[in-house]
């Protein structure tokens, strides 16, 4: 045998519309790609889309409890000495509702829109390694209900979202909280990095013919910036995690300073984590604004070239900010000025692509629709927290803002602005290529109005309550202190965003029982998701495209060619080159399996169990290998397709 | 879209490809950066501590041996010649060279995991002594769990391409095993020495 040469594809004309051939074709993709009916089909389905609104339901699900801890947070501050939850509670509250909204909703869920779109906007049919993406979610899904198994017995997370120690340590912190805040945030952030890899791969080498890096939707560059911020921010925190667990069970001394450790190093190790995080949360959003705008305006995005070019700047920079939340630890001088300006800095490349989408809306015929609404109120909202941004940039006065409630209203305003609004834009977006069916306008109208009030009245007074004084995780104060009346305000606002998600919900419900049908193409868009049904079959598409230009349902030629000679009756996508997406071979996927349920399983045990003991270390060695071995070893039936194939080959 | 009349027929494309053009290959890489990324962690962690203390090893702690973690360095070097021999095989489709370069780095594999032990041993000093002692266990056995993975990977795998069920594609998968060998070996180098040989220099 010798190794197969490059077999460059070969252009032919046919006729692709012969009905009868394409009717055998698509059924063919029908039974290759469906999973199997009922609950067993369910488990081991691996099309990225199933996962992917998996993904998407349970964050929004922890979305919903961690909104009903802030309301609780709202209703316990709403005045002074109130008496609804006590000290204990509330140090639980606050850090599993950051907990959630950081690492089981908004990572995820951002991500997630990535699994489900990247594929159909490159044009393949699944995403890169579908099991490992399933074994993700499950892994996800394992670590949120053990956070709330936790949080429900009373051993919920106690020392804030970033548990710095000693507060987070063995002496001040005895007990479990801790250990599970630090396994929980390990299974986040495996499922993070898998998902990012697969980005990766899928981007790099599953795109259409034609789709050259210069041609790939500004959606896809966010997620592929993303992947790669997660592949470098998260393993610090990873690890960071890992040390924290360890100090705690085996008695290692990293953060102890009685012997050599050093609590600010944890501080160093998760706000390098800690601040890429912002814009691992921010980046995706700005590519669903691109999408947003490009479309509601109905013409190609302004400034292609240097809207890529500010996404991945603003990747590299997010690396060098993290001082910036250690102002007030003592840090020398010299670091302070660096990081002071870098964080000034970064300003420039998303205020670059303000302006490229100023130019767009203003240059093009903008429809103002729901999607675009969410868009404008992210302008409003994130540049507020944006502004209030470069002040705590400035020592002198992050120095005086630091552990205030001004620090909460500048991060209120980054996150919900940067990543609510264009989330919630997204839904109104995308939710007629995933369900088939509209969403209502003017319940979406409501929505908008709501939320966009609900948000600046909680969070607009906290800048004042941070001036005045008021600190952060305090769960009362003094009548004296004056704080009483905006923090009613605040709490009002809470109850208004309740009632706009409450309204969100039922404009979801009320599509899904009734909605009017989308088509394929409701807003006349320009990019490949669209150019197939909604929702899209288990195969995506039924023929795959190729591209001309980046706005492949706008500008093409006149008869664009479709790709042909993918196998129908197995699970086969075309890999492409990296740089031109120049057909190079055939790939076949894996089928479903129930193998990464299996691998999940034994990855919760194995970290579960580590949080009571360090044999989790060795049993989980054997239950993960056992379950990888099921996972990789071929069945009967995928062997013998796959020996057909190299045989035909 | 307008309606397709052309076709881009790709059915004479190949199914087995090696290095950059195998998605495998790319999905090796994203992982490696991963770990390697913790394992920096692990080093950028050991010398901000370092700066804790007055002398390094500290007072009272003995220093690291060299002898057997560098007997291990030199296997691990030595153990990257059958697996470059194991991947040429596979890019060869040689599943008889193949099957016997695997045997031999398995055997490699196993000897690894007695070779960390000693590894851990000549620390000489326990992770709970003081700040010292946990991050050099720390970065020891981050890269174990690397170890670990890979030794578990190549005993199985060399007990696939045993079997019937062993396909062509799965020269591909050898050859990123081999891919990820390398990585393997080299990420243990950086660590050696800050673990075993900068506790004499600083």
């Amino acid at each position: 045998m010798t190794a197969h040469p490059v077999a460059p594809a070969e252009q032919v004309t046919i006729d692709p519309l012969d009905p009868e051939r394409l009717e055998r074709e698509r059924r063919a993709l029908e039974r290759s790609w469906c999973s199997p009916p009922g609950l067993w089909g369910w488990l081991i389905n691996t099309d990225h889309k199933s996962v992917g609104k998996r993904y998407i339901v349970t964050a929004m699900a922890f979305f919903l409890l961690g909104g009903i801890e802030a309301a609780l947070m709202r209703l316990q501050l709403a005045r002074p000495e109130n008496a609804l939850i006590g000290p204990d509670e509330y140090n639980q509250v606050f850090s599993t509702h950051g907990t959630t909204m950081m690492f089981l909703f908004a990572v995820p869920i951002l991500m997630a829109v990535g699994l489900y779109f990247v594929p159909l906007m490159v044009g393949t049919r699944n995403i890169a390694f579908p099991r490992l993406n399933l074994y993700g979610y499950y892994v996800y899904l394992i670590g949120g209900v053990f956070l709330y198994a936790g949080f429900l017995l009373n051993v919920g997370p106690e020392a804030g979202w970033f548990s710095y120690v000693p507060l987070a340590g063995p002496e001040f912190s005895p007990g479990k909280r801790s250990d599970i805040y630090a396994q929980t945030v390990t299974f986040t952030e495996i499922s993070a990095l898998i998902t990012a890899v697969e980005i990766i791969v899928t981007a790099f080498k599953q795109r259409a013919p034609g789709m050259s890096l210069d041609r790939v939707p500004l959606f896809v560059w966010a997620q592929v910036v993303t992947a790669f911020m997660v592949m470098f921010a998260m393993p610090w925190v990873a690890v960071a995690s890992q040390f924290l667990a360890a100090d705690r069970l085996i008695a290692t001394h990293l953060f102890n300073p009685a012997e050599g450790g050093d609590p600010l190093l944890w501080q160093h190790l998760f706000w390098f984590f800690g601040h890429p995080e912002v814009y691992i949360i921010f980046v995706p959003a700005l590519g669903f604004v691109s999408s947003i705008v490009e479309t509601l305006a109905r013409r190609p995005i302004f400034g292609y070239p240097v809207m890529v070019l500010a996404l991945v700047v603003t990747g590299f920079m997010a690396f060098g900010l993290w001082v910036h939340h250690m102002f007030a630890t003592g840090i020398p001088q010299l670091s302070e000025s660096f990081f002071s300006a870098m964080s000034m800095t970064i300003a420039i490349p998303t205020g670059v692509q303000f302006f490229c989408w100023i130019a767009t809306l203003w240059s093009g015929r903008p429809r103002i629709q729901v999607p675009l609404l969410f868009v404008l109120g992210f302008v409003v909202v994130f540049i507020i927290g944006g502004f209030t941004g470069v002040m705590v940039a400035s020592v002198p006065y992050d120095v005086q803002a630091h552990d205030t409630y001004f620090v909460v209203a500048h991060l209120h305003y980054v996150l919900l602005g940067g990543a609510v609004f264009p989330l919630f834009g997204a839904f109104y977006y995308w939710w007629p290529k995933v369900t088939g069916r509209m969403l209502g306008e003017r319940l979406g109208r409501w929505h908008f109005w709501l939320f966009f009030i609900g948000v600046n009245l909680t969070f607009f007074p906290m800048h004042q309550l941070g001036l005045d004084g008021m600190p952060r995780r305090v769960y009362t104060y003094l009548p004296e202190t004056g704080w009483g009346p905006l923090n009613f305000v605040a709490t009002v606002g809470a109850l208004t965003i309740a009632v706009s998600v409450a309204v969100f919900l039922v404009n979801l419900a009320r599509s899904v029982r009734g909605g009017t049908p989308a088509g394929d193409d409701p807003w006349s868009a320009s990019t490949l998701e669209w150019s197939t049904s909604s929702p899209p079959p288990s195969y995506n598409f039924h023929l795959i495209p190729t591209v001309q230009s980046r706005s492949p349902l706008w500008k093409q030629a006149p008869a664009p060619a479709v790709v042909t000679g993918l196998r129908t009756d197995m699970r086969e996508i075309l890999v492409t080159t990296m740089m031109d997406a120049e057909p190079d071979s055939r790939m076949r996927l894996p089928d479903p399996t129930i193998w990464p349920l299996v691998a999940a399983i034994a990855t919760g045990v194995t970290f579960i169990t580590l949080v009571f003991t360090p044999w989790g270390l060795p049993i989980g060695a054997v239950l993960i290998t056992i379950a990888f071995i099921g996972w990789g070893w071929p069945t009967r039936k995928e062997h013998e397709l796959q020996l057909r194939e190299e045989r035909e080959a | 879209m307008t309606a397709p009349v052309r076709a881009l027929d790709v059915s004479r494309l190949p199914t087995t490809v090696f290095g950059h053009r195998s998605h495998m290959w790319w999905g090796t890489l994203g992982f490696m950066l991963i770990e390697g990324t913790t394992l920096l962690v692990c080093v950028a962690s050991y010398f901000y501590l370092r700066l804790n203390f007055t002398s390094w090893p500290p007072e009272h702690t003995l220093r690291p041996s060299l002898v057997w973690p560098t007997v291990h360095v030199v296997v691990l070097l030595v153990s990257c010649i059958p697996v470059a021999l194991g991947d040429r095989a596979a890019r060869r489709l040689d599943l008889p060279a193949l099957q016997r370069w695997f045997v031999v780095a398995s055997a490699f594999a196993v000897s690894f995991l007695f070779l960390r032990w000693q590894d851990f041993l000549a620390l000489n000093v326990r992770w709970d002594t003081n700040a010292y002692g946990s991050i050099a266990w720390m970065t020891a056995g981050f890269h174990g769990t690397i170890l670990l993975l890979q030794v578990l990977e190549t005993l199985v795998f060399t007990l696939f391409i045993f079997t019937n069920d062993f396909e062509e594609k799965h020269f591909s998968d050898a050859s990123d095993s081999a891919f990820y060998w390398y990585f393997f070996v080299g990420s243990w180098i950086p660590l050696y020495l800050t673990l075993y040989l900068s506790p004499r220099l600083l």
